[in-house]
């Protein structure tokens, strides 16, 4: 787990955020952190693309929901994308899929994002 | 909504998984404060829950006050007083969750405002060994689930984990506070120990001056709080009166106890005890400003005469004002190598007389109201007066007094 800044990139008002190897450590609060930035600066639509990632762990699964009420706060949009299975059905069974749209891609979510 | 799942293999391993992190955290070398928070998102991860927090119960307040929380904004002030049936009730009821105001088992916390604050839907006791440690609250489920039998089994084996770390905690705490409250009381009475001797090592070489470092003092001390000095800045002055003729240690003896008239080289060897003492003092470290610095101006005069400096006024130290006053006091109430005391109501008559050229004016105020009190007996423990020998006609040095604090 690092506490490095997250890779992140930018596509017209939409934010990409990429969520680095684990997300099972208080550490990982840094990534909350940082959508609550880009909340700050302006940006309404954010996704989180879970590539790296390996593992989401109840800690997680909390600064998640932290994201999604943060986004919702501000009337913002959260996208995920490229989660691998495993996490798809914990997100599932925990609720969170009804929430946040699952893509399988970040292409498929950003042309969805940026269509609307 | 359901009530009594059957557990799902998915959520059996997630929950396993969750269990086994959240005992990993537990037993790791971690800071307590990271590992509350972690074993707090660990459960809220585990229920998908937006909003939880816990708090912990200090048994000597009857409070329940915040140690974490998520998704519920800046409510680290948050707090609240239980009532002890309230405590009974949810020791008792040990890791069962809560609904508020919702059955028999309800536990009900205090204001509502603060139920407010917490957005809880539950709210776990945190117990261990019979004692109430603090209280977990969730608010409501992603999922909009309730909580099954299930969940709740999971629920309180978590809390136990938790309980036993905040046990433990809360164990070295106390112990840690008693030690360290010990040592201090054990470091102070050695401290004010060894200047007590060091005065009384001052006040040894001046056959007449016995106990005249503790006078002075006592009564910089009593003239301070009449001023409304705050408590540390009055040890401090405690300290340098006690220290103020440390510099004495370097003069010779025969100078001190001289009978006879002083030669100018004598008194200009007398005179540089103020000097030697802040010298002496400056090495040490007080844990209270300005205590060699006073030493050093204890005899300065407002009007600039005295020495070592020759300050005027205001660039004197308040405490060294005060302690100038003290000092002189002390000197004309008791016996001298060179006279015999002289009596109150003269030393009081050269203090007035010398306000404003010698003395400080505030200071002199402030001795004659205490002194004052003392004699009207309106103080329980008079600091000036048992000091004081021979007969005193208390009358006479109250109508004295009066006129002196403007009270005719």
């Amino acid at each position: 787990m690092t506490t490095e800044h997250h890779k992140m990139k930018v596509l017209k008002d939409c934010a990409i955020v990429y969520s680095d190897n684990y997300l099972n450590a208080i550490e990982g609060e840094k990534l909350e952190e940082e959508c609550e930035e880009l909340l700050e600066k302006g940006f309404r639509k954010v996704v989180i693309d879970f590539t790296s990632t390996e593992l989401v762990n109840s800690i997680g699964i909390s600064i998640l929901i932290g994201i999604m009420e943060k986004v919702k706060e501000n009337n913002g949009k959260l996208l995920f994308s490229s989660l691998r299975k495993g996490n798809i059905d914990a997100f599932k069974m925990l609720g969170l899929t009804k929430y946040v749209p699952i893509y399988e891609t970040e292409q498929d979510a950003l042309d969805s994002v940026l269509q609307g | 909504m359901f009530e009594d799942d059957e557990l799902g293999i998915e959520k059996l391993l997630f929950n396993l998984s969750a269990l086994s992190d959240l005992g990993e955290e537990i037993t790791s070398p971690n800071e307590f404060q990271r590992i509350v928070k972690s074993s707090l998102y660990l459960i809220m991860g585990t229920f998908s829950v937006s909003k939880g927090a816990i708090f912990q119960y200090d048994p000597d307040k009857m409070e329940l006050s915040h140690l974490v929380s998520k998704g519920l904004g800046e409510i680290k002030d948050a707090k609240v007083t239980i009532m002890t049936e309230t405590v009974n009730h949810m020791v008792k009821a040990n890791h069962l969750i809560s609904a508020i105001n919702s059955g028999p088992a309800d536990i009900k916390i205090g204001e509502d405002a603060f139920i407010e604050q917490i957005k809880a839907d539950i709210i776990v006791p945190i117990v261990a060994r019979g004692e109430l440690l603090g209280i977990l609250t969730l608010g409501d489920r992603l999922s909009d689930e309730k909580y099954s039998k299930n969940d709740k089994k999971i629920l309180s084996i978590m809390i136990q984990q938790i309980a036993l770390s905040l046990h433990n905690h809360t164990i070295f705490h106390r112990l840690n506070r008693k030690n360290e409250e010990n040592m201090k009381e054990r470091l102070y009475h050695i401290y004010y120990g060894t200047i007590h001797a060091l005065a009384a090592a001052i006040d040894a070489k001046d056959a007449y001056t016995r106990g005249h470092s503790h006078r002075v003092s006592a009564y910089c001390v009593a003239m301070a709080e009449g001023l409304g000095w705050g408590k540390t800045d009055m040890e401090g002055l405690r300290v340098a009166g006690l220290l103020h003729d440390i510099g004495k240690i370097a003069v010779e003896k025969s100078i001190i106890n001289k009978t006879s008239d002083l030669s100018n080289d004598e008194i200009k060897e007398l005179n540089r005890h103020p000097l030697i003492g802040y010298q002496i003092l400056s090495r040490a470290k007080f844990p209270w400003e300005g205590v060699p610095e006073i030493v050093r101006n204890h005899h300065e005069k407002v009007n600039g005469r005295g020495y070592p400096d020759g300050l005027k006024g205001a660039d004197i130290s308040r405490g060294a004002r005060i302690m100038a006053l003290a000092d002189a006091f002390d000197a004309m109430t008791t016996d001298r190598p060179y006279r015999k005391q002289l009596p109150l109501e003269t030393a009081l008559l050269e203090i007035k007389k010398h306000m404003n050229i010698q003395f400080d004016t505030e200071a002199a105020s402030a001795f004659f109201s205490v002194l004052k009190k003392e004699i009207k007996g309106e103080t329980e423990e008079p600091v000036i007066l048992p000091y004081i020998h021979g007969p005193i006609d208390k009358i006479k040095i109250g109508r004295l007094l009066d006129g002196l604090t403007g009270n005719a």
